[in-house]
């Protein structure tokens, strides 16, 4: 997260982008006030006074009311989530302001050997630090017997392994529904996808055929034995 | 081979379940591993007997009894789990044929063994099946049976009538299905329904002999003789709702057609060749075993991975051999129906092969290994979800076609969970011989085999009459038997029973 803070903050001309602390409570709140002082806007000058009020308890109220006003989709969020929307809403508005300048900006692209292939395979959209991937993660691991590890796509590349190498195991008995439904749907699923393969490749045989076949019977060479 | 008498053999072997019995270590000198059967009460007795005769004072000659072979093989170098006896075992050149047995590849000591191939590489069965109903085809039988065999060639020494040239034989070894596929012989789902999908990628025709090469040319598009055979069948009882609606057998009286055959010449050879090459690859890196018949090779020398390319090839002939007869197949009906194939429904619901050995990953003491499986007279079975069995029987485990004898009836079943775990996914291949092949011609007369199967209302049309006592059904175990032993054991499922209206043979 707090890369991205950086950039977002860099772009918008912030003093010291690379030593925003976002853990710390007085350098989050000075950051709101900075945006909402040189870049948003939102209130007149005078109104500005609960967030300028960085060390009362009364800040994080004037902050929801702030937050309301501007229609943050973020403000049930954690703080984090709360100041990555005003960012970026401040970029938006910091564009809006000057599009003559910026519309003709262009990102390097870096240079690429391999065409962009965009991949439709959900599994590599999958997010690996969700609270559901890791302990999905957590309970094959406990059927499979993997010892624990910190990174989860470890203990993952650990299960491949193994599940590669000798046949799969068991799962526990109060388990076996959880694990036999799904994996039966995948087996059907893969059937399906069998036969509509195999379908396609009956059909360019039988292309093929149309151009090579040509069976012939010589019932004058066949002879029956004794 | 120790000699003890027969009480003491019995000491080694234990009755786990009623469906099961152990070989422990030290039956066979040497075993690596245990050995295990499955048998019921009727198939445990052919078993014991064929044990109790050979511990006869003076009983030499011929193959050992089919526990012992069992057990040999488990003595092999680099072999993994239990050497294993499916129902319908019985002797055979080396290992018995019900055999499998797997080998660990990672093992630089494991082989790979021809006789535990067996001689006639990817003998295997297919099944066709079609909308007709018993009603539609009863009245015009005869001339049906009699158009099968004009199109379908059988017998020793016969030829088929697909012309095909030293170049198409050699495309044709490499491609498997594919080369049946590219001349237009067979349709693109057929391929779907084939084990492998009817190629083996690592075969190498130039590791294959000239006189190979030779025997199979005309050969190709031919049933043989021996125990092949076409038949035509109804679905007779369905035991299994879904996994044969997912067959497209919705109902009794259904009209289906069986093709049993193999490599004929071609594969017979490539083993006898292999035989020579491996006595010698075995004093070089002086591999024992407990049975000369056992030659065999380490699977990374060069006489191993030269056998594997060449038994590839022969399992590639094998399938375009039941390729072309299913295109046979399919015009002798299609001419007496004056229906097009595609009109009468007739899919290919499986194609499985019961001598072969194949590069399989299973489960072995909770780790994932590479092995090398064998399977002789065995049917692989692989369950439910298992990524080497066609998407549409993804859900029900793949078909298992077990072809009876002559006019005695055939089963469909399918693999299971268990049976991945306990024999490596295999099952029995069918009936399994009770009687050798001359005691059958001194105890059966062969107008009596003709009159019954007459009698049963199956036409039968045959090359030499006089050969077919050899597979009269008295010369074989009990289908039934051999078929509930495997469901009631868990090693496959039994879905659908076909009964036999006509049979060609060789």
């Amino acid at each position: 997260m707090s890369n991205i803070f950086k950039l977002k903050l860099s772009a918008l001309g912030h003093p010291n982008p690379d030593s925003f602390n976002c853990e710390d409570e007085k350098e989050y709140r000075s950051v709101v006030l900075w945006l909402e002082d040189q870049k948003i806007r939102h209130y007149k000058i005078e109104e500005r006074e609960g967030l300028r009020n960085i060390d009362a308890d009364s800040w994080k109220e004037a902050y929801d009311t702030y937050q309301r006003d501007l229609v943050s989709p973020a403000s049930e969020g954690s703080p984090n989530e709360q100041l990555n929307w005003l960012l970026s809403y401040a970029v938006r508005l910091e564009y809006a302001d000057n599009v003559d300048k910026y519309k003709n900006a262009k990102a390097e692209q870096k240079k690429q050997a391999a065409p962009n292939i965009v991949s439709s395979n959900p599994l590599d959209n999958l997010d690996f630090s969700s609270p559901a991937f890791k302990s999905g993660v957590e309970r094959v691991c406990t059927v499979a017997g993997i010892g624990p590890h910190l990174d989860p796509k470890m203990r993952l590349a650990a299960l491949s392994k193994i599940l590669k190498t000798t046949p799969h195991p068991d799962p526990p008995k109060a388990e076996v529904n959880v694990v036999q439904q799904p994996s039966d749907v995948l087996k059907l699923l893969f059937v399906q996808d069998l036969r509509n393969l195999q379908t396609k490749i009956n059909e360019a045989l039988v292309a093929v055929q149309t151009v090579t076949a040509d069976p012939r019977t010589d019932t004058k060479l066949g002879r029956v034995g004794r | 081979m120790v000699v003890r008498q027969y009480n003491e053999e019995l000491k080694y072997l234990e009755k786990i379940n009623p469906y099961c019995w152990k070989i422990k270590m030290g039956f066979q000198p040497n075993m690596n591993v245990e050995g295990v059967f499955y048998v019921n009460n009727t198939l445990e007795k052919l078993m014991l007997d064929e044990l109790r005769n050979a511990c006869r004072p003076g009983m030499t000659g011929g193959f050992l009894p089919g526990v012992k072979q069992i057990a040999n093989v488990a003595a092999l170098p680099g072999i993994v789990g239990r050497s294993v006896g499916l129902p319908d075992v019985h002797s055979g050149y080396g290992f018995a044929i019900g055999n499998m047995a797997a080998f660990d590849m990672s093992n630089p000591k494991s082989i790979v063994s021809p006789g535990g191939v067996g001689f006639d590489i990817n003998c295997g069965v297919r099944l066709l099946r079609t909308n007709l109903h018993e009603k539609d085809v009863q009245p015009i039988k005869e001339q049906l049976a009699q158009s099968l065999f004009d199109h379908i060639p059988v017998g020793v020494g016969s030829k088929g009538i697909i012309p095909m040239n030293a170049r198409d034989m050699e495309e044709a070894l490499e491609m498997g299905m594919d080369w049946s596929l590219r001349e237009g012989y067979v349709w693109a789902e057929d391929k779907e329904h084939c084990e492998e999908y009817g190629r083996m990628l690592n075969a190498d025709p130039s590791k294959v002999s000239l006189r190979a090469k030779k025997r199979g040319l005309p050969q190709l598009g031919t049933l043989g003789a021996g125990n092949h055979y076409a038949e035509i069948q109804v679905v007779d009882e369905i035991y299994d709702k879904y996994a044969a609606g997912k067959m497209g057998l919705e109902r009794t009286g259904q009209v289906c057609v069986m093709i049993h055959s193999g490599s004929r010449g071609f594969g017979h050879q490539v083993a006898t060749d292999a035989l020579v090459q491996m006595e010698k690859a075995m004093k070089r890196d002086k591999i024992e075993t407990n049975d000369r018949q056992l030659a065999c090779a380490r699977i990374h020398s060069v006489e191993g991975q030269d056998y594997l390319k060449a038994m590839a090839a022969a399992a590639n002939f094998a399938w375009v051999n039941r390729s072309s007869m299913t295109f046979l197949t399919r015009q002798a009906f299609a001419k007496q129906f004056k229906m097009a194939p595609d009109d009468l429904d007739m899919h290919v619901i499986y194609d499985v092969s019961h001598n072969i050995a194949k590069v399989e990953e299973h489960i072995v003491d909770g780790k994932v290994k590479t092995l090398l499986v064998h399977r002789k007279g065995s049917t692989r079975a692989f369950p439910p979800h298992h990524p080497l069995i066609p998407v549409d029987y993804q859900l029900t485990g793949q078909p298992v076609l077990i072809g009876g004898t002559m006019g005695t009836c055939s089963y469909v079943l399918t693999g299971t969970h268990q049976g991945m775990t306990e024999t490596f996914g295999s099952t029995c291949h069918g009936a399994g011989r009770a009687l050798s092949r001359a005691k059958s011609r001194r105890n059966i007369d062969y107008m009596d085999v003709l009159s019954k199967l007459e009698s049963m209302g199956i036409s039968i049309r045959v090359a030499s009459p006089k050969l077919v006592m050899e597979e009269a059904p008295e010369s074989y175990k009990n289908v039934t038997d051999v078929v509930n032993t495997c469901h009631s054991a868990g090693i496959s499922k039994k879905t659908v029973k076909l009964r036999p209206i006509a049979v060609i043979k060789g």
